[in-house]
């Protein structure tokens, strides 16, 4: 019995694209790139964060932060806490002790914590640490807790810092709460991940 | 120097006095210009329409008529651009080194960056709007792409500031196209009126009496567009604003 | 002297208020991005970069796509080759009914619009839900996009207003885009929450780490992926990236070029499945390889997907999307249709002036103005140039070629501004529809300077 081998469509692939590849080209060295660096990247990053749609809390100098507070501040309405640090002791719910990514529909506050912030976009970088990663997402609002010291200039600098560390399963940039401009380019707040996010700044 | 002056096909029978300012001006300026007898056409329109193989007669033809000079100066930025983006191409088909590209200016290119004027001799009162072409914009960088980030220059503004009495504006969407396009004009003929129109009401916008460009071409389309509306304003080259008597 | 874009134009034109828009609102994104490109001084070196890094990515194919599986397999991903649409479709549908799947959503793809996943899914009783807002009104619609990044842009509030209200029991009458927005973020939310699998395309794959980057604003990818455990996500060839490190490059161009925002608000980062999931990948061909192939279009594939070219495109913005025949419109889309099926799509190539706006545009330098001047001359060997065209080059040519021929056409021009109007303006006279033709100068450049009326000025200088 003769059993015909049949090429894999990786192979037809591969095989096409050598017979195509006519030029070669080198890569470029983006170390020469002139990338802007701010004298203040703390003040570029509150700029920016305002101009996406994010709101501020910054950590008065000296004083302790009572995130309680602030958050019955900025979000008097909200009944359900969600954190997983352990720090937040007035929290209701930890995320991660609920079966279903489901079970976090209804969060109004999630609080979580960044180790990086970019000034030139607002954006903090989430490296999954909690069991599900929808809390990045399902509830109406983020608190995130961010070091001015945390925040670096440009997303060349973001992602050099990034390559040092251990890769997460899922890792994820954001820059201030969902929106969408699909219906007539209006503006909206809040498509299907946060309406609002309020950065701390310490 | 010895200047051999360009004159595109549509300028030759349509603005024939945008051909004499040209000549006019290049004298005033002191300089050695001669007018290469009997030139028709670049090709352009052809190759524009998917024949740039019609042009190679042309290209061969414009090589021989320019061959003794320094310098080919031409009052229009499409043509020149399209000699210097396609002749190389065309020609080499044809076994032939093109000569041309390194030697042909727009006339606005060639008085601003070679001849260098720090005065010239006109007057004109009137308020204009400075049409910027796409060819002399994005091929000849007549002015600053307003797409790239680099410093915005004007070359026909800095010409046009050498003016007495003059008042120079640009409209709202500084570089956008006319709708010109050669065939483009014919064959998108609803489109091209749209953008025509677009932008002379953009001209107009700035209140000027005259919009001025360094393309015959665009300042015919939108004079078909402002003669249709009677609108109240005119198109004027720029050489004959430049060569206007102070 | 038509083509089925100027027929489809002019249809579009005659609305003339939607028209206006449509144009207006796109300048609006094209001039947001203007103001951010302005705000990065290095703007032009990433624009730079970018070209490199693409020019280099796709010339080392092999080597990068065969890294990022290795990589992507060491995550704990599944990878899947697919050689065209139907593998792709196939794949996706094997894939999902062994799991049983029957509640899909999917995210924004361009990549399987252009190989109709969707209708092939459906049609074999899985439920596909577009989720991205613009998808979504467009699938409810049964309408296909008509931009790649705003999708439903020619659409007004009235229209989604009146579809939610159908389809989504929303308030009669409310037209509020803030209000309808919310209501179908109600809406989706059952949907993500009740989906068994999740799709999205993939804007950059990184080589280096084996990771698929995922881009947007809604954050629809991100719940679609996080509340399902089996995620698919499927990209071209063309979207494969160094490393991280390209990244850089990437992320600041893709919004600031598409939207004019520094970042999109969600750029998620997939390498592994969830602790008890499955995380598929699908690296797709269709057409892309031999485009490789093709030396004076290959820079296509250096393409992201930004839309910022269509933004630009005077003709776009005056025609609309549904003028073109490829499910991509605009400069980047006329070039990928020739690219892809030139016979098919060459009806296309006259939507263009050669402007050249969307070449200055383009993050990744895509040469699209050049590559439809390009495409123009080989429309004769396609056997697709125009006739008319045709001929009238072919005079053009007659006349321009012999001197003394022209000469004697500039002789006989001026005749024609004094015909009467009925004889030049009429069903023959395309320019003369909405443009009075130019008038003809009495007396030709060549005839002035054989009769010495040129250079006049000399001969009064010379006896002074």
């Amino acid at each position: 019995m003769i059993i015909k081998k049949t090429m894999s469509s990786k192979e037809y692939i591969l095989n096409k694209i050598r017979e195509n590849t006519k030029e070669v080209f080198d890569k470029p060295n983006l170390e020469a790139i002139p990338v802007t660096v701010y004298k203040d990247p703390v003040e570029k990053f509150k700029q920016i964060l305002s101009d996406v749609g994010g709101e501020l809390y910054e950590q008065p100098e000296g004083e302790n932060l009572n995130l309680e507070a602030v958050i019955k501040k900025f979000f008097p309405e909200a009944k359900t806490i969600a954190s997983t640090l352990d720090e937040i002791s007035f929290a209701n719910l930890n995320p991660n002790e609920v079966e279903e990514p489901k079970d976090l529909d209804g969060i109004d506050v999630a609080i979580l914590k960044t180790e990086l912030g970019v000034a030139e976009n607002a954006a903090v970088w989430f490296a999954q640490d909690v069991k599900h990663r929808i809390l990045y997402f399902i509830p109406e609002a983020l608190v995130i807790l961010l070091k001015k010291s945390d925040i670096v200039h440009s997303m060349h600098h973001a992602y050099a810092q990034l390559e040092k560390e251990e890769r997460p399963c899922y890792g994820v940039f954001v820059s201030g709460p969902s929106k969408t401009a699909d219906i007539e380019q209006a503006l909206v707040m809040g498509a299907h991940g946060a309406r609002r996010v309020l950065v701390v700044l310490q | 120097m010895k200047i051999g002056l360009f004159i595109p096909c549509y300028v030759n029978a349509i603005f024939p006095q945008v051909g004499v300012a040209s000549y006019q001006l290049l004298k005033k300026l002191g300089l050695d210009v001669d007018y290469p007898i009997d030139q028709t056409c670049c090709g352009q329109p052809m190759a524009n329409a998917g024949f740039e193989d019609e042009a190679k007669k042309l290209a061969m033809r414009f090589e021989s008529q320019f061959e003794k000079y320094d310098y080919i100066v031409g009052p229009s930025a499409s043509c020149v651009s399209f000699v210097k983006e396609n002749y190389p191409r065309v020609l080499k088909k044809e076994k032939h080194l093109c000569e041309s590209i390194g030697k042909i200016y727009d006339i606005c290119e060639f008085i601003h960056d070679v001849v260098k004027p720090n005065s010239l001799n006109a007057s004109f009162p009137h308020k204009v709007s400075i049409h910027n072409s796409c060819h002399g914009v994005r091929e000849l960088f007549l002015s600053t792409p307003s797409e790239m980030n680099i410093p915005y220059n004007n070359k026909l503004r800095n010409l046009l500031n050498l003016v007495n009495d003059i008042e120079i504006f640009e409209p709202k969407h500084i570089d956008e196209c006319c709708g010109f396009g050669g065939m483009f004009a014919v064959e998108e003929q609803a489109v091209s009126t749209a953008m025509g129109r677009d932008k002379v009401k953009d001209h107009m916008s700035t209140g000027a009496e005259y919009i001025t460009g360094a393309d015959g071409s665009c300042m015919m389309h939108m004079k078909g567009v402002i003669d249709r509306e009677k609108w109240p304003i005119k198109t004027i080259h720029v050489v004959e604003i430049l060569n206007s008597e102070g | 002297m038509s083509t089925a874009h100027s027929k489809a134009a002019e249809k579009f034109l005659k609305n003339s208020q939607q028209a206006e828009w449509h144009n207006e609102t796109l300048w609006m994104v094209r001039a947001k991005r203007d103001k951010l490109s302005k705000q990065v001084p290095e703007w032009e070196e990433l624009r730079n970069n970018a070209e490199a890094l693409k020019l280099y990515s796709s010339s080392h194919w092999v080597e990068l796509l065969t890294e990022f599986e290795k990589n992507a397999i060491a995550n704990g991903a599944v990878v899947h080759w697919a050689k065209d649409a139907q593998e792709y479709r196939e794949i996706v549908y094997q894939l999902l009914s062994e799991r049983n799947v029957k509640n899909f959503v999917k995210s924004k793809s361009m990549l399987s619009e252009e190989c109709e996943l969707d209708d092939y899914l459906i049609e074999r009783g899985i439920d596909t839900v577009e989720t991205d807002l613009g998808e979504c009104i467009l699938q409810l619609m049964k309408l296909p996009p008509s931009h790649i990044v705003l999708p439903a842009i020619h659409i007004k509030r009235e229209q989604v207003g009146e579809l939610f209200e159908e389809k989504l029991n929303t308030e009669k009458g409310n037209f509020d885009p803030t209000y309808l927005t919310h209501q179908a973020r109600k809406y989706l939310r059952q949907i993500f929450l009740n989906a068994d699998a999740s799709m999205t395309g993939g804007n950059f794959a990184v080589a280096s780490t084996g990771e698929v980057v995922v881009c947007t604003n809604e954050g629809n990818a991100d719940m679609g992926t996080a509340a399902t455990d089996f995620h698919i996500a499927a990209f071209g060839l063309d979207k494969i990236v160094p490393d991280r490190e390209s990244l850089g490059v990437f992320t600041r161009l893709l919004a600031r070029s598409a939207t004019g925002q520094p970042i999109t608000s969600y750029t998620a980062h997939y390498s592994k499945p969830k602790k008890n999931g499955e995380f598929h990948i699908i690296i797709v061909d269709n057409g892309r390889s031999e485009i490789l192939g093709n030396e004076e279009h290959r820079k296509v594939l250096n393409c992201i997907r930004c839309g910022a070219c269509m933004n630009t495109c005077p003709v776009y913005r005056r025609s609309g999307g549904y003028s073109y025949s490829y499910f991509i419109p605009g400069p980047i889309g006329i070039n990928l249709g020739m690219a892809h099926a030139p016979n098919k799509h060459a009806g296309n190539l006259s939507a263009c002036s050669l402007c050249l706006s969307c070449s200055m545009v383009c993050p990744a330098k895509v040469d699209l103005g050049e590559q439809i001047y390009k495409w123009r001359q080989k429309l004769d060997e396609l056997g697709e140039s125009n006739t008319t065209k045709k001929i009238l080059s072919k005079g053009m040519k007659l006349v321009m070629d012999n001197p003394a021929l022209f000469n004697a056409a500039l002789w006989a021009a001026p005749m024609v501004n004094k015909m009467p109007r009925f004889m030049v303006y009429n069903k023959l006279n395309a320019w003369g529809e909405g443009r009075d033709l130019p008038q003809f100068a009495s007396e030709s450049f060549n005839s002035m300077w054989k009769r010495n009326k040129v250079q006049l000025n000399d001969n009064k200088k010379d006896n002074e």
